[in-house]
């Protein structure tokens, strides 16, 4: 029973699936050295991008990503996917640029963003209700979500756009505490309370549990309904987190804040090694994955592509994300072929 | 195998000296406490899908610490009796207490709580979880801030493994364990859970002879310290070993249950059988064997799935491919008609050899396959009566590559009176079909294609008797036109009714042959289950 016997019992042919598979399970290693190769990359073309000023620069565009991501991991672990929360961040920035406008209803930033985050999670716990009690796959789901958002968003803002956010709105995204922006430290903690969640709390297990056995999980006694229906409001909620320090950065809200934003984190989420079939995945790959397209963006600026850079990134972006669930399925098959032998 | 006993008397010496000291306690205790307080017991359930009763009336009861077999024939009730005991399936009628507390039927949370655990071959474990998750996920020991207490999960587990006896790494996802291992993890989550009762569904099914000795002695072990075990398996051999009594289930009832040192291999079997030779396959056909060989199957092997299969099939001549479920008939069949290809060996159609692997090739030569899962592999079941009938030769028919239906009609009309297909219209929806009918639509899809050589993969499952019949009589009909069949079935009963010859297949080989005269239900149990040394050698190659 030994894990030598095990190894031996396979032979060489395996031991070369085996190593695959490990490999792919420790994703992050190789996400990190894909990261260090694009860094060298940029470095080398650009001999500033690794000053304090741009590195700072680069990780707060990546913060909004990084903070959905981390609900988003959760969701694909799962088995489904959210791709509605570009919408919500479109409607949750128009939402909450109404609510402190003074031409509008003028309320405390104190209030406006208190009501936008939970109008986040209402929004997510609205898609988890969809998919756990009204059966209907997530992807048609957070597809008409996706939609009927964007609509409810030009309503909101009347076809105006919202010049007039207040300094207090203005500092969640553009202030910073001790030097460090806010929004970093907001990602940060974020971050840190997903990982926590994944791998040292009941309930993450659980979640993980779910994806990757959803029979097994039942015999366990495991609510699928409440967990699923929790991990959406969670990330509506995240979603919401987002938009309260990243859109404030810009002086206007306008109806297309957030459009292309779900094809990112879910990108960056499968990239990080996330199985697109439920049941892997990792906070930290997912950041690393958020880093690294952050990393590919910036390289695509410093090419100086002008007007370009933001075909290539949406190119890569899907390159990438071509990429990793091929390499996914690579392995999963070795994986499959290994375990008949 | 072991010693008989003679009575129930203490004094029986017990089969295996090591554990007879705990066997003769076993015995004594039994002896003082057995009708009076069974760990479970089961009392006359029944359970029926759509018109089939699975179940009627099972009975049985379960001491504590004891190993109980159940056995019988496939399609006996095994697997539905422990779906109604995991709280899988609710019953129609009966009840099932345990500890002389009843049980909520129907309710898996309430099966579990009354400590019952089901140990499925792999079913029941999180692959991408490592083996502590796996074990305490849904009932975790928490500390601080409802955090996983891991260092308590870690020292459980360490226990729990050592009182086991492994040693492996319990940090690495379950699913880069062996099959052993992974069971290993499901009987450690049952033990942290308390289990007092073990189902365990084939458990040595797929693994190695040096597995499935640690797992037996851990099965003695538990026995030991009290916990039960509703052992199933189609091996006799693992039931005489392991068990302390037998329960035999046919055709949905419980035949009787046994102490097993009282029963032998001959006597179970003709248990398992139940009804002397069936009365239907009694009415003799003429046997009218042609000389003219159409298939003829030398040493085909496929690797780890089966291994020198031979046979051959004459014209007009129904042959019956019989063995357990997993034997690889199915795949035999599958890699004739060159859906998987053959490590080694050969199949010829009319004396020419098939090129391996190639689907078109047996086409071109006339073989067709119907499969066994009519609705996934079968039909397209929202297309219609004519459009499924034609769907395999449908590029034959076309036009300058468009259908063409002055030349399909014909085609389905023939195959609609041939087969007596009773549908609304020919442009009905295949699925508002009843199921024989269902079947013999999928038959036609294949004649449709006239075929001199016709695989059958269990062309009567899940159809009431009346469709059998009738999908009987086609079969004999297109038998007596000529036409070569090569009929699997787990239903013996159809096997000896409708086969000329029987070929019966054990873990991948052929066990042997019986003529129509020869074959009965028992002789062909016989050769289908494994004798315990056959077993072992054929897994352990697998």
């Amino acid at each position: 029973m030994s894990k030598k016997r095990a190894a031996t019992k396979h032979g060489a042919g395996l031991g070369i699936g085996q190593m695959l598979g490990r490999l792919a399970r420790q994703r992050e290693y190789g996400m990190l050295a894909l990261l260090a190769l694009t860094v060298a990359a940029v470095q080398s073309i650009n001999h500033s991008f690794l000053a304090a000023g741009n590195l700072s620069d680069m990780l707060v565009q990546c913060a909004p990503a990084a903070i959905v991501a981390c609900g988003m991991t959760f969701i694909i672990v799962m088995g489904e996917i959210d791709i509605s929360v570009g919408s919500m961040m479109g409607l949750l920035a128009a939402v909450v640029g109404v609510l402190v406008s003074k031409h509008h209803y003028g309320m405390s930033v104190d209030l406006s963003v208190l009501l936008t985050l939970l109008l986040g999670g209402c929004l997510g716990f609205i898609n988890g209700l969809l998919v756990t009690v009204g059966r209907v796959p997530s992807i048609i789901v957070t597809l008409g979500m996706l939609t009927v958002l964007r609509g409810v968003t030009e309503m909101v803002l009347g076809g105006e756009w919202v010049t007039d956010l207040p300094h207090g709105l203005r500092f969640l995204g553009t202030g910073s505490l001790a030097g460090v922006p806010i929004c970093l430290i907001v990602a940060a903690v974020v971050a840190v309370a997903s990982i926590v969640v994944a791998t040292q709390t009941p309930l993450g297990r659980r979640i993980y549990a779910v994806g990757s056995n959803p029979d097994a999980a039942r015999i366990a006694g495991l609510h699928e309904t409440r967990l699923k229906t929790l991990v959406f409001t969670l990330t509506g909620f995240l979603v919401a987190v987002a938009t309260v320090v990243s859109v404030p950065q810009l002086s206007v809200i306008e109806s297309g804040i957030g459009s292309g934003f779900e094809l990112l984190v879910v990108t960056c989420v499968v990239v990080g090694g996330t199985s697109i079939k439920g049941g892997k995945g990792t906070i930290v790959g997912s950041l690393l994955g958020v880093l690294l397209l952050g990393t590919v963006r910036t390289d695509l600026i410093f090419l100086r592509l002008g007007e370009m850079s933001t075909y290539w990134e949406r190119a890569i972006q899907g390159a990438f994300i071509l990429a990793a669930v091929l390499v996914d399925h690579l392995v999963r098959r070795r994986g499959t072929v290994e375990a008949e032998a | 195998m072991r010693a008989k006993c003679v009575s129930r008397d203490l004094t029986c010496a017990a089969p295996n000296s090591v554990y007879s000291s705990q066997y003769n306690s076993l015995l004594q205790s039994r002896g003082t406490s057995i009708s009076s307080l069974p760990l479970v017991e089961v009392h006359g359930i029944s359970k029926a899908f759509g018109g089939v009763q699975a179940l009627s009336n099972v009975s049985l009861n379960i001491a504590p610490g004891e190993v109980h077999a159940l056995v019988g024939e496939n399609g006996a009730g095994k697997s539905t009796l422990i779906k109604v005991l995991s709280g899988y399936h609710r019953p129609e009628s009966g009840r099932v207490s345990v500890s002389g507390a009843d049980l909520r039927l129907g309710d898996i949370a309430a099966s579990e709580a009354a400590g019952i655990a089901v140990i499925h071959q792999e079913s029941t474990a999180f692959p991408h979880l490592n083996t502590e998750d796996n074990i305490f996920v849904g009932r975790e020991p928490r500390r601080f801030l409802g955090l996983l207490d891991r260092p308590l999960i870690r020292r459980r587990t360490r226990e729990l493994l050592e009182r086991l006896g492994q040693d492996f790494n319990p940090r690495v996802p379950v699913e880069e364990l062996t099959v052993a291992q992974r069971q290993i993890v499901g009987i450690a989550r049952a033990l942290s859970k308390q289990s007092r009762l073990l189902i365990m569904d084939e458990p040595t099914a797929s693994l190695s002879s040096r597995e499935t000795d640690i797992l037996f002695r851990l099965m003695r072990q538990l026995r030991s310290e009290g916990v039960s075990v509703l052992y199933i398996s189609h091996r006799l051999e693992e039931v005489f070993e392991l068990s302390d009594r037998v329960t035999v289930l046919r055709d949905g009832q419980t035949v009787r249950t046994r102490q097993t040192a009282e029963v032998d291999r001959t006597e179970l079997i003709r248990m398992m059988v139940g009804r002397e030779l069936g009365d239907q396959a009694a009415e003799q056909r003429p046997a009218q064997p042609s000389s003219r060989v159409m298939l003829e199957v030398r040493n085909l092997s496929r690797a780890g799935v089966f291994e020198n299969v031979s046979f051959e099939l004459r014209t007009g001549e129904i042959v019956g491919l019989a063995g357990l479920v997993g034997a690889g008939r199915s795949e035999v069949a599958r890699a004739i008609f060159g859906i998987d290809s053959p490590t080694s060996g050969t199949a010829a159609v009319d004396g020419r050899n098939l090129q391996p692997g190639s689907v078109r090739s047996a086409l071109q030569s006339g073989v067709a396959l119907v499969p066994e899962d009519r609705q996934h592999q079968g039909l397209v079941l929202p297309m219609s009566v004519g459009e499924n009938l034609v769907m395999v030769i449908q590029s034959l028919l076309a036009r300058c590559g468009f259908r063409s239906s002055r030349r399909e009609r014909p085609v389905v009309e023939k195959m609609i009176r041939k087969l007596d297909i009773r549908a609304a219209s020919e442009g009905a929806a295949a699925e508002s079909l009843s199921g024989g009918n269902q079947q013999k639509l999928v038959l036609g899809k294949w004649l449709a294609t006239e075929p001199r050589l016709l695989l059958l993969d269990e062309p009567t499952r899940g159809i009431d008797v009346a469709a059998k019949t009738e999908v009987h009589s086609a079969i004999r009909k297109l038998a007596d036109d000529g036409m070569a069949v090569l009929l699997i079935s787990s239903d013996l009963s159809e096997l000896l009714l409708m086969s000329d010859r029987i070929v019966v297949m054990r873990a991948g080989s052929v066990a042997g042959e019986l003529s129509r005269t020869e074959a009965t239900q028992e002789k062909v149990l016989h050769l289908a289950l494994p004798s315990s040394d056959a077993a072992t050698t054929a897994v352990g190659t697998a």
